[in-house]
């Protein structure tokens, strides 16, 4: 299978600031991609270069075109919802419908209404009277009502209550995901989003320091929960990550056979949300 | 809908035991439909293929089947074969250390009868 993302040394700089560092990416069809790191570790100027927004040095290929010379081709393709809202508040829900109609070949304004009666949202109305909720709703309908290849979410559900978080990601899976479709997302509320990803790629400072799918994050990462008498015996197979709960020592494991730690102590899968934090100790200090 | 998973066994095999548990309450009866991988997907926010996962266990230990076209449904003897394993599995790792717990309180058989009849009156 040809792959959605593949970039290989892909290196941006903002003057003396590198944005991202030799990054190799491979997303295959068919996946959950979640893309995570700290703010400022290059997540956004990553899909910008994906989606042909930001120039960039290196290889990059996105369904197999470059998106720095077929960017009208890629687009549609691709659909993207950022983090800033970017619908105009003047706009009404009738006329953005009615404009990506217009200028998107692949849009199917049924499945547009049909998405938007589920919810309160009224044609008529325009975007300024529209709750944050209810405009990233909208957005959400216009973009899946795309029949589009990959879809990438900037941080889709920032600063949206717990109900429309649950509702956006029910309508991905229920109504828009399937094989042939592809999902990149970052977010910050990963322990939400943990289950619902295939693959996990962490990004610290411009590097991807984690590239891996969600079964072999599970093979690879074991926490184990040991006394103290044996905690040397656990800094000797060098954990990436310790820290102290009631007395014991919680230490992280990279690769290491879980028979082994077994024999340290309880062993648990850590979350992603563990993983996060043990990977990107040091960031801002 | 918000499950708490486990972190200890995978989750697609944990789908996997919700469902024999719901048929073995007879929740889930033969010939019944199993919801779709998108339903379930969407409903426990899981990725589909975990879901397809778990869903393949039943159909290898035969007690789902996959109608083309239709999805996934209950097989006539699923319940047969989930009470068979499951009595195995009670005599086999459970049996012996609650007889041994028996023994040690020195109950005896006609006083568990006993009380085995009135709890059956009971519930």
């Amino acid at each position: 299978m040809t792959a959605v993302v593949q970039a290989k040394g892909l290196s941006k700089r903002y003057g003396n600031t590198v944005a991202l560092d030799n990054v190799n990416l491979d997303i295959q069809p068919g996946r959950i991609v979640g893309l995570v790191g700290p703010n400022g570790a290059g997540k956004t100027t990553a899909l910008k270069a994906i989606l042909g927004l930001a120039e960039f040095d290196g290889q990059l290929s996105v369904l197999g075109l470059d998106p720095r010379t077929h960017r009208t081709e890629l687009m549609q393709q691709v659909c993207f919802i950022a983090d800033v809202a970017v619908l105009p508040r003047w706009l009404r829900v009738s006329d953005a419908v009615d404009f990506v109609g217009g200028v998107h070949p692949r849009f199917s304004r049924e499945k547009c209404e049909k998405l938007l009666a589920r919810t309160k949202i009224k044609p008529t109305q325009r975007v300024r009277e529209l709750s944050k909720g209810m405009i990233v709703q909208l957005h959400l309908a216009l973009v899946m009502a795309i029949d589009a290849k990959l879809l990438i979410l900037d941080e889709p559900t920032l600063g949206l209550d717990i109900l429309y978080r649950k509702e956006f990601y029910n309508n991905l899976l229920g109504d828009y995901f399937d094989e042939q479709k592809t999902i990149l997302v970052t977010t910050h509320q990963i322990e939400e989003i943990e289950h619902i990803l295939t693959d996990l790629l962490f990004i610290k400072e411009g590097k991807i320091v984690l590239d891996a799918t969600m079964d072999d994050v599970g093979e690879r990462f074991a926490e184990v929960m040991v006394n103290p008498d044996k905690a040397d015996a656990a800094r000797a197979l060098k954990p990436i990550y310790e820290r102290q709960v009631f007395g014991k020592s919680i230490f992280l494991f990279d690769g290491i056979d879980k028979a082994r730690l077994a024999e340290l102590g309880e062993l648990h899968k850590p979350s992603v949300a563990d993983l996060f934090v043990a990977t990107m100790k040091g960031t801002y200090q | 809908m918000s499950i708490i998973w486990n972190d200890n066994t995978p989750i697609y095999r944990q789908l996997r035991d919700r469902v024999v548990a719901m048929i073995l309450d007879g929740a889930l009866k033969p010939g019944d439909a199993l919801p779709s991988v998108r339903q379930v997907a969407a409903d426990f926010q899981l990725n589909p293929i975990t879901v397809s996962k778990g869903y393949q266990e039943l159909v290898d230990e035969q007690l789902v089947e996959k109608r083309r076209g239709l999805g996934m449904y209950v097989t006539e003897g699923a319940r047969a074969t989930l009470m068979k394993s499951e009595r195995e599995h009670f005599l086999r790792e459970e049996w012996p250390a609650l007889f041994a717990r028996i023994q040690r309180m020195n109950l005896d058989l006609a006083t568990l009868i006993k009380n085995a009849a009135t709890t059956g009156e009971k519930s």
